[in-house]
């Protein structure tokens, strides 16, 4: 039982190459990255930062990180859609309730709630989207860095 | 009331399937004697095959005497057969989708016994496919041989969704999205994903193994695996013996109130046969995800793309457009609601697939409509339903509506140029 309890923990982080979640502290991002030999690249903007992931099927997944150190957006742009439960942590929840009460429109996914809003679009072999919490912009930083 | 009728032509269509194949197998004789040239015995190219499928869009699916279809679905009927035999079954409102590739059936109405596709160490493959909306299918690859009209493409590797003897899916697969396992998920029979691609994946899935595609599924349970690209869903229509470097999709035009039901083409092969010719249709190419530009207002917008399987024309946003969002907590959460209609035109562009260098841009005119008003009305079939889609444009069936469509086939040349193409 906790062979497979061992072996499922690293199955799941081995579907995402990042280990920040929305809302969550940049500081396993490194870990995980040295872990799965996945390419990682950080730029430092006015007032955040970017972390460059690049999972093995070529997915791109950004997370923007405040100075404090806490993932305030994330991004994926690639062939995959990246494991939400993993990117968006707690917020994952929030946002597969209010797509269910979307049902009846198959296209993308457009959630925008107060505080957290998850945008996810594309198609097959191509999909893109991002996700941020309002509350967590930091200071002089708009939505639209995300991306 | 409206899918029994359909049900019955279905029957007779897939028998009628049956009858040619038969037909097909008494060799060339009979195609010298209905050509009517008068000469016996010498072999002549073989008669036409019928290449168009009736497609429809109505209620959709009935599961416990409710319809269960979503809003502006296309739908056609397919039939699978045991691979290299005539046991087959006739699977109505399926969904055909022009973003995605490879037959997908929920298990509950595979009547046929269909074994496993395997991997080198015996193990079956399972498949997971992840659509924007983050819903997700999961299930293990068979083959089958599929009969579209007249064309048949043998030992086609398809996925069986949500079968309950097979392993469940993997939590990076479901990745806490919902599930489209069961007819009611999904509004349908199942999928035909009859896109711009060869297969689902290609060889990015052949030389890696990407985290949520495909799996090997010993008895421990299932990990992701890389899988050969012939292994892989494929795009039927590539597999035929002919008519197989592209389809157009043919479809009337409806009125602003919309309509109860629409019956249209798919037509497949691009200038193979009389039926099927280009005429003044315009082609674009996409890039090798399937995308091009569209522009806006002045403003481009790369990464747009066409897609059957949307159910509105999915764009930009309530600022960027003017559109008012219908209210979150109404029956058209997720589409736009200006109180009343608004034209739009936009120009979506991409290479000459003929490969000449030079760009080719095409005007699109579209309208947008109240998103509550249609939705609450009894009518299923919109050309003017929408909603938002931050900074591109999912060009989705309404787009198809008054339209033939082509769809170039990637690597499949045609008097187009070379796919991934669109034409219109």
């Amino acid at each position: 039982m906790r062979k497979e309890l061992i072996l499922f923990s690293i199955l799941a982080a081995a579907a995402l190459p990042a280990g920040a979640t929305l809302g969550g502290t940049a500081e396993s991002v490194v870990t995980d990255q040295s872990k799965l030999h996945a390419k990682r690249a950080v730029v430092d903007r006015q007032n955040y930062s970017v972390h460059e992931i690049t999972s093995n099927d070529g997915t791109l997944i950004r997370e923007y990180v405040t100075p404090a150190g806490k993932v305030f957006g994330v991004s994926w742009n690639g062939p995959t859609i990246p494991d939400l439960t993993q990117l968006l942590g707690v917020y994952n929840a929030e946002f597969q309730t209010a797509m269910r009460a979307k049902r009846g429109r198959r296209s993308s996914a457009a959630v925008h709630n107060s505080d957290l809003v998850v945008e996810s679009s594309g198609h097959m072999r191509a999909f893109r989207g991002r996700a941020y919490l309002n509350s967590m912009l930091p200071s002089g930083v708009t939505e639209d860095v995300v991306q | 009331m409206r899918p029994v009728p359909w049900r019955d032509s279905a029957a007779a269509a897939a028998t009628a399937v049956l009858l040619m194949g038969l037909a097909a197998c008494s060799g060339g004789s009979s195609a010298a004697s209905s050509s009517g040239s008068g000469t016996t015995g010498v072999t002549t190219t073989p008669p036409p095959v019928n290449n168009v499928q009736p497609v429809l869009m109505d209620y959709g699916p009935i599961v416990n005497g409710q319809s269960v279809g979503f809003n502006n679905t296309l739908y056609t009927t397919v039939v699978i057969c045991v691979p290299g035999t005539f046991t087959c079954q006739s699977i109505d409102h399926v969904l055909v989708d022009t973003g995605s590739t490879g037959l997908r059936i929920p298990a509950s109405l595979v009547a046929l016994s269909l074994p496993y596709v395997t991997d080198s160490s015996n193990n079956p493959i399972g498949n997971c496919v992840q659509y924007a909306d983050t819903s997700y299918q999961w299930g293990p690859i068979v083959k089958v041989d599929v009969q579209l009209a007249g064309e048949v493409a043998s030992s086609v590797p398809i996925q069986i969704v949500g079968p309950t003897n097979f392993a469940a899916a993997p939590s990076s697969c479901t990745s806490g999205g919902t599930p489209a396992q069961t007819v009611t998920d999904l509004g349908a029979n199942g999928i035909l994903g009859v896109g711009l691609f060869r297969q689902d994946c290609g060889s990015a899935c052949a030389a890696a193994a990407p985290p949520a595609v495909y799996f090997t599924c010993p008895a421990s349970g299932c990990v992701p695996a890389s899988v050969p690209v012939a292994t892989q869903l494929q795009n039927p229509v590539w597999m035929f013996p002919q008519d197989n470097n592209g389809l157009a999709i043919v479809l009337p035009q409806v009125g602003a109130a919309g309509s109860v039901s629409l019956a249209g083409s798919m037509i497949f092969g691009i200038g193979t046969q009389a039926d099927n010719a280009l005429g003044g249709a315009q082609a674009q190419g996409a890039d090798s995800e399937g995308n091009f530009t569209t522009t806006f207002n002045g403003k481009t917008y790369p990464g747009s793309f066409i897609d059957s399987g949307s159910s509105g024309y999915f764009f930009l946003d309530s600022p960027t457009t003017g559109l008012a969002n219908c209210a979150a907590n109404g029956d058209a959460n997720g589409f736009y609601c200006p109180p009343s209609p608004v034209a739009f035109t936009a120009i979506n562009s991409g290479p000459n697939p003929r490969g000449t260098g030079v760009a080719v841009s095409i005007n699109v005119a579209f309208a947008i409509a109240n998103g509550l008003s249609l939705i609450d009305s009894p009518s299923v079939v919109f050309n003017n339903l929408g909603g938002p889609n931050p900074a591109i444009f999912d060009w989705g069936i309404p787009f198809f509506l008054g339209r033939t469509v082509f769809v170039g086939i990637e690597g499949q040349s045609s008097a187009a140029g070379t796919g991934p193409y669109w034409a219109y």
